[in-house]
Order: structure tokens, then C-alpha cells, then sequence
């Protein structure tokens, strides 16, 4: 029989991630200035929210085995390409600016989802592995951006289009954290309800067995490569949103923080393991970190030592879990 | 003359005993064959001498002294050598590399490469291969690599020589000039015991034989006094074999054909149909083809050539999702591998090939989720307190089980079964075969693949006999004794 103090052990081990969490908030709101305050937490969601999105797009990626490192560039094509297409439509005076840049914001999702289809292909079809053919798509989407741009931002965006990145609803609550909240609830309900979740956790645990399950196992790869892209393309219009732009230098680095967030989350890179609620603790722990350097006026370098500890610190946490499983 | 002795070798396993009282004397200059059924105890006879594992009781002696070894390294230090059926070489080095792994000579600093790679060519020499020492793993066949094997095993000069199945994978050339060489190393005073599945091999290959039922020795002897009768009479002893019920019948409406199906050079040529309601074996030593066939029929390997027709209707090109969604299903032989998803639970594990069955416009049905679970879980008998647990906690017997119950779910008209009862107990084989009499009644069909002969004929209808790849014939299964499939399917010529 399972006693009392192994359930309760197993309680602990299971969720160690959010009792370190709470832990941490409970710590820093008696010792940061400011911490606890409702502007402050809506801060923490609105910073994680470019990078939060992308990261539950990553989460089914990681999940189903995969990985995708192009992310980053794809922020930076989709915040040229929404704010290209709407000054050439509105100079060209077909439409004004005000409507031009949901076209192009349209053409930003199409092309970022063509890049993550291509990406998909190029595994199922000829065994690349992702890691390879997203870092070259990497660097050759930084390079239409940059090709596009001229490596010059550019700045032809209606101001309403500075809602969706930087705008309140009810004054307090950010626009970019609501949309953050509706990605999370919907990779949620795909990963826990949908037949195509399943599949996803199928594929990446047991590639083999999902196949000779009758799964298809290369839809799924190439719908997950998309969907992320599809993410990334959401993040990018989010950032050029926030600071009226599109330019071929945003994004850099994103890739990596994202992936430590779904990590962090328990996802595990071998594929089959991870969940969309881990990924939201992983996001938020990040988040706090950041904000607490940041409230307890920590130097940039010291930020960095202390964020690479704690991946490290919560991914040794994550493998002790299963390893002892 | 050195003489290798099991003496009075018991070993015991939590619930069975894999053997008991086991004594027997191997000595040089003579090449020994180890034989008997799945679950003979053989494997863990030769694991004993291995090192691999501990006896629970009992002593093995080298020229009347005892050893003692607690792992393979020590007993390896102590002249026992072990080539596993798993291949241990690394791909993408050369022969040499691979010979004198862990123990290149040196220059200095630096591997002294003019060296290492004649005196690997000297072994090669000696043992007149065909293989140079600067090959590429990667580029030999399998039964090149073998040698490479034997001959890394050798190169450290061992008294005694283990070989685990070495022929299982071999066309029966290789088998020749493999044994060519293993009758060279007999020559300079080694003890070799090989393992064997290949019954027409023995008088050929080896000097003696002996045999090992349900943990015990049965006896050895010279090959000179062996003839297969004896030789299947001490691998089987009297057990009867259980028949189906004779009410089971067969329609005479086919719905699977199989017509010149030909993937070089697994299997070739193979034709045949099954009936509506029918269960059909394929009969064949490991190696003869059987689950590369059953793989092509189900879509998940291609084939060269041939022709698949589903209820007369022809399939092309074969996939498993096509498969799936006409009414086939497999269960695999490896069920790490190929069956389950370590990550997921008992549940998830059941339905994931019946996932469209439990979802509807894509989103799973929890209440039928489990309602799918707990039937397989109940028919079954599966042993687990909760459907929720991973599937890793469960024995490896349940596990198989629940590999089972997951194409159940997906309601199939044909089924494939491969090596069904790999790995389970008794009461376990008896509870599948019942589920695969009562979907025969059912009117779904089941094709097994089994090298445990005498369960398909205990399980079948009809009983097709396959070897190196060829369907060499088919029998009723009430026509045929258990000894005349043996003597089928391991060819020897009607002795």
C-alpha cells in the first residue's frame, strides 16, 4: 500500500516546478519593492507574452520530438513583411494603411506557415533533422528580412495597430497577456482533448509504435513544424506592434529562451514528454526571474548568471523527477 | 584438453525456475550444440558461463577448478569469451578498429594505425577470410560481421568460445564459411558452445549436442548417435498438444489474397488467401521471413513486386494508416520498440490505434476512452490497479497483453499476430488464444506468426510453412504432428 508520506512525496515530486514557484513569489513579495503589486504581475504576463506564445507553439514541437530554431527569424520576417505590404499598399494607394496592414499581417502568417510547412517536409521527406533545417532556415529568413528591409526598419503602420502589442483592455490588462492566456488555453485543449494531441505525444514517444498505430506520423510532424511557425509569425507582429516597426534585427535569441521555458516546464528533448501547463509555469518562472533582477536593480551580467543557474537548477530538477521514476 | 563443467546449476527467477540441477561437462577441441524450445533454459545456461548472470545455486569449474565471476568482464578476464546475437561492432569504423577496440597499439601518444592494421590482417589470414581490415563496418553483410566478431573474441586468445545464435540471420552458405572458421578455433584447443534454433545445421556444424527442456537437461550426446526423432523427442517429451474446439469453422469467402508478394531478399514469391473467420500460422524458424511479410502486408515496410487484395479489392501502395483504416491490424512482435509508448498510461496505450473510434470531430471521448480501456483490461485479464498508471509500471507479460488489446479496440476484420506470446506465462497465451478463437467466431480472421510451432497448431486452422523466405508448403493443422512441422520447418529431408 502507498502510505501517507509517499503520497505525500509524490505530491512534492510531481509539481516540484510550481511549489518552487510559489515559493519564489512568496519570497519576493516580501522582499522586492513593488512586487506585488496588480501592475507589476500583468507586467510580468506582458513581458512573457511575445516569447510565451512561441513557446507553447514549441511546446508541441519539443513534445512531438522536434525542434525549431528558426523561430527567431520568423519574429523579425513577420514584423518586416506586415509593415512592407502596408506601405506598399497604402503608398501604392490600393487601400489605407488602417486595413493594409491586415493584409499584411495575412501575409505574414501565410509565408511564416509555407516556412514551417518546408520545414516539416524537408524532415519526414528526407530525414534532415530539425535542428539542421531550422538553423538554416534561420539564417536564410533573417536574410529575406534583411534583403526586404534594406537594413533600414520600417515604420508605415496605423496607429491602431499599436493596440495589439502595447494596448490595456479594461486600462489595466494587457492586450499581448489576453492573447497570451487564449494561445496557452487552446495548445491546452489540443494537447489534452483533440485526437491530433494525442497523436502529437504518440509520435514522440514512440515514433514507430505511432506509425504502426496508423497514425500519420508525417502530417503530424509537418503540422506541428507549421503551427509553431504560425506562433512565431504571431510574436513577430506583437513585437513590431509594440514598437511601431519591422526590422530584420528582432527576435535574435528568442529561440533559446523559449525552448529553456518549455524545458523548464518538464518537456523533455527526446520528445513524447511535456505539457502546455508546464510551459505557463516555465514562462512565468522565467518571467519572475527577470523581474525580480529587474526590481532589485541587478546589473545585466549578473541577470544572466543568475538566469543560466536557475535553467540549469530547474532542468536538474526535471530529470531527478524522471530519472527516479 | 580443457573441460568447461556446470555443476548441479540452479537458477531461480521470482515465481519459475529457469533451471534446475543442471550438470554437464563441454570439453575442448569440439564444437557443442546447445538446443531446445523457447524457454529451455538454454539462453540462461550460456548467460551463466557468461558471466551475464548469477546461478542461485551451483558451481562451474574449469579443469575441475572452480570460477567465480560475478560479471562478464571477470569472466572474460578468465578465458570465457561471449559474440551475443546483438552485434556489438560500431558502423562506421574499420574492422580493425573494431578487433582491437579499447586497446589499439600505440605509438607514443598516438595510435600506431600500420600496426594495428597488420595484425588485424594477420588474424584475417590466418582464419583465410575474405575481409580486409580496413572495411567499413557499416559496408559488410551481417554474417561478415559475425566473423569480425568471432574474431574480436578470439583475439584475446580465450579458452572458451560462447556463441549466442550465430546462425539465426545466416543464408546457409554464410553458415558454412562461418563454421569453417569456428572449426579452425576448435582446432587450437577451445571449448565452443553455440546456441541453435536450426535443426538440420547440427550434423554439419557441431560434435555434440545437448539438449535442454523446461529448465533440466535432458541429456547429451554425439552427433554420430543423434537422429532428429531422438533429438525432437527429448525437446518436447510427451507433452500434448491442446487442440481448438472443433466447432470453430471457416467461410469459404476470402478476404485477404496475397499474390507473388516478393520484398529480395527477406521473402520471395509469396502467394496465398485467407478466409473470412479464418486463423491462419505462418510456420518458420527465426529468420525464414515470416515478420518482414506480415510488416509488408500491413504497409509499414514496401515490397519489390506482388499484389495484396482486400475483400477483392486490390490495395496499392499499402500504408499502415490505409491499412488501419480498411480493417487490418498488427501486433508487433517487439513490443519496446514497435508496440507501446513508454511516456503514455495503461489507457492511452489501449486506444491509440482505435483513437478515431474514441473521438468524435477530433476531440476524445473521455467516458468512451476508458470504456474502451476497462474492456481490453477485463477481457484480457490485464494486471494493473489503475488504467491511469504508465504502461512502463506493468510486467512484461501484461504489457504484451495491453499491445494486444490496443488493436483489439480498433475493431479489425483481419488481424496480425506477431510472436503473440513472446514473453508471457501459460494462463496469459491461453487467455489470447481464446480472444483469437472468439473473434474466429465472429467471422475476423488472424494471421499468426509463432516460432513456438506446436502453439500453432494448437491456435490455427491452417498452417502455412515458410523458409528462406519461400512458401514451401500448407497443411491443415488437424493432418500434421507437432514433430512432422518441426522436421518442416527447420528442413530437414523427412528423416
Amino acid at each position: 500500500m502507498i502510505t501517507m508520506n509517499e503520497r505525500i512525496r509524490n505530491i512534492l515530486k510531481k509539481n516540484i516546478m510550481e511549489l518552487i514557484l510559489v515559493g519564489m513569489v512568496i519570497i519576493l513579495g516580501f522582499t522586492a519593492p513593488h512586487f506585488f503589486t496588480l501592475t507589476n504581475l500583468l507586467n510580468i504576463l506582458r513581458n512573457s507574452s511575445i516569447q510565451g506564445v512561441i513557446a507553447f507553439g514549441m511546446t508541441m514541437v519539443i513534445i512531438s520530438g522536434e525542434i525549431d530554431l528558426s523561430v527567431s527569424s520568423t519574429v523579425a520576417l513577420a514584423g518586416v513583411l506586415t509593415a512592407f505590404f502596408t506601405g506598399l499598399l497604402a503608398e501604392a494607394g490600393i487601400m489605407p494603411m488602417e486595413s493594409a496592414v491586415i493584409v499584411g499581417m495575412l501575409v505574414a502568417f501565410i509565408a511564416s506557415a509555407a516556412a514551417g510547412i518546408f520545414n516539416g517536409l524537408m524532415r519526414v521527406s528526407f530525414g534532415i533533422p530539425t535542428f539542421i533545417v531550422t538553423l538554416a532556415m534561420m539564417k536564410a529568413l533573417y536574410g529575406i528580412a534583411g534583403l526586404i528591409t534594406k537594413s533600414f526598419p520600417i515604420t508605415t503602420l496605423p496607429l491602431w495597430f499599436n493596440k495589439l502589442g502595447a494596448g490595456y483592455v479594461w486600462g489595466v490588462v494587457p492586450i499581448p497577456a489576453l492573447i497570451l492566456i487564449a494561445i496557452f488555453l487552446i495548445v491546452l485543449v489540443i494537447m489534452n482533448t483533440t485526437s491530433f494531441g494525442r497523436s502529437i505525444y504518440a509520435v514522440g514517444g514512440n515514433e514507430e509504435s505511432a506509425r504502426l498505430c496508423g497514425i500519420n506520423v508525417r502530417r503530424v510532424k509537418i503540422l506541428v513544424m507549421m503551427i509553431v511557425q504560425i506562433t512565431a509569425a504571431l510574436g513577430g507582429i506583437l513585437v513590431s506592434s509594440q514598437v511601431m516597426s519591422g526590422s530584420h534585427t528582432f527576435g535574435k535569441g528568442y529561440e533559446l529562451n523559449v525552448i529553456a521555458a518549455v524545458i523548464i516546464g518538464g518537456a523533455s528533448l527526446g520528445g513524447g514528454r511535456g505539457k502546455a501547463w508546464g510551459t505557463l509555469v516555465g514562462l512565468i518562472f522565467m518571467g519572475i526571474i527577470l523581474n525580480a533582477m529587474t526590481l532589485l536593480n541587478m546589473n545585466e551580467y549578473m541577470k544572466n548568471l543568475v538566469t543560466g543557474a536557475l535553467i540549469l537548477l530547474a532542468v536538474l530538477l526535471n530529470s531527478i523527477k524522471y530519472g527516479r521514476d | 584438453m580443457n573441460v568447461l563443467e556446470a555443476v548441479d546449476i540452479t537458477k531461480e527467477y521470482p515465481g519459475t525456475t529457469a533451471l534446475k540441477n543442471v550438470s554437464v561437462s563441454f570439453e575442448s577441441g569440439k564444437i557443442h550444440a546447445l538446443i531446445g524450445k523457447n524457454g529451455s533454459g538454454k539462453s540462461t545456461l550460456v548467460k551463466i558461463f557468461s558471466g551475464a548472470i548469477r546461478p542461485t545455486s551451483g558451481t562451474i569449474l574449469s579443469n575441475g577448478e572452480e570460477l567465480a565471476f560475478s560479471n562478464p568482464s571477470e569472466a572474460f578476464a578468465q578465458g570465457i569469451a561471449t559474440v551475443y546475437q546483438e552485434l556489438s561492432l560500431i558502423p562506421y569504423t574499420t574492422v580493425a578498429e573494431n578487433i582491437f577496440m579499447g586497446r589499439l597499439p600505440r605509438k607514443g601518444l598516438f595510435v600506431d594505425w600500420e600496426n594495428t592494421f597488420s595484425k588485424a590482417d594477420r588474424l584475417l589470414a590466418d582464419m583465410n577470410v575474405d575481409i580486409s581490415s580496413k572495411d567499413l563496418i557499416a559496408e559488410l553483410p551481417v554474417w561478415k560481421c559475425q566473423i569480425v566478431e568471432i574474431l574480436k573474441a578470439m583475439s584475446f586468445n580465450p579458452r572458451v568460445l560462447l556463441l549466442d545464435e550465430p546462425t539465426s540471420s545466416l543464408a546457409v552458405n554464410e553458415v558454412k564459411t562461418l563454421f569453417e572458421i569456428v572449426h579452425k578455433i576448435v582446432e587450437n584447443d577451445v571449448i565452443v558452445i553455440f546456441i541453435s534454433h536450426r535443426l538440420e545445421e547440427l550434423w554439419e556444424l557441431a560434435h555434440t549436442c545437448t539438449v535442454l527442456r523446461d529448465g533440466e537437461l535432458i541429456g547429451k550426446m554425439d552427433m554420430s548417435d543423434a537422429t532428429h526423432n531422438k533429438i525432437l523427442d527429448m525437446m518436447f517429451g510427451d507433452v500434448k498438444v491442446q487442440q481448438r474446439s472443433r466447432e470453430l469453422s471457416t467461410s469459404e469467402e476470402v478476404v485477404l489474397e496475397v499474390r507473388n508478394l516478393t520484398r529480395e531478399p527477406k521473402f520471395r514469391d509469396v502467394s496465398f488467401s485467407l478466409k473470412k473467420g479464418e486463423i491462419l500460422g505462418i510456420a518458420g524458424m527465426l529468420g525464414a521471413g515470416r515478420t518482414e511479410l506480415l510488416r509488408a502486408l500491413f504497409g509499414s515496410d514496401h515490397f519489390d513486386s506482388g499484389e495484396i487484395y482486400f475483400e477483392g479489392q486490390r490495395i496499392s501502395s499499402p500504408s499502415p494508416v490505409k491499412m488501419k483504416k480498411i480493417g487490418m491490424a498488427l501486433a508487433p512482435e517487439d513490443r519496446k520498440r514497435q508496440g507501446l509508448n513508454p511516456f503514455m498510461t495503461v489507457k492511452e496505450n489501449l486506444t491509440l490505434a482505435a483513437l478515431d473510434r474514441i473521438t468524435k470531430r477530433s476531440f476524445i471521448l473521455r467516458k468512451r476512452e476508458i470504456e474502451f480501456a476497462e474492456k481490453q483490461v477485463n477481457d484480457l485479464d490485464i494486471k494493473v490497479t489503475d488504467i491511469d498508471l504508465p504502461v512502463d509500471s506493468l510486467s512484461g507479460g501484461n504489457q504484451q497483453k495491453v499491445v494486444v488489446g490496443n488493436w483489439l479496440n480498433s475493431a479489425p476484420s483481419v488481424m496480425f499476430f506477431d510472436e503473440p506470446s513472446r514473453g508471457i506465462d501459460v494462463n496469459a497465451k491461453q487467455q489470447i488464444f481464446q480472444i483469437i478463437w472468439e473473434q474466429s467466431r465472429r467471422n475476423i480472421s488472424s494471421i499468426i506468426v509463432s516460432s513456438e510451432l506446436e502453439e500453432l497448431l494448437e491456435v490455427c486452422h491452417r498452417i502455412l510453412l515458410m523458409r528462406n523466405g519461400r512458401i514451401i508448403g500448407e497443411r491443415m493443422s488437424d493432418e500434421l504432428s507437432r514433430d512432422e512441422l518441426y522436421l518442416l520447418c527447420m528442413g530437414a529431408s523427412g528423416q
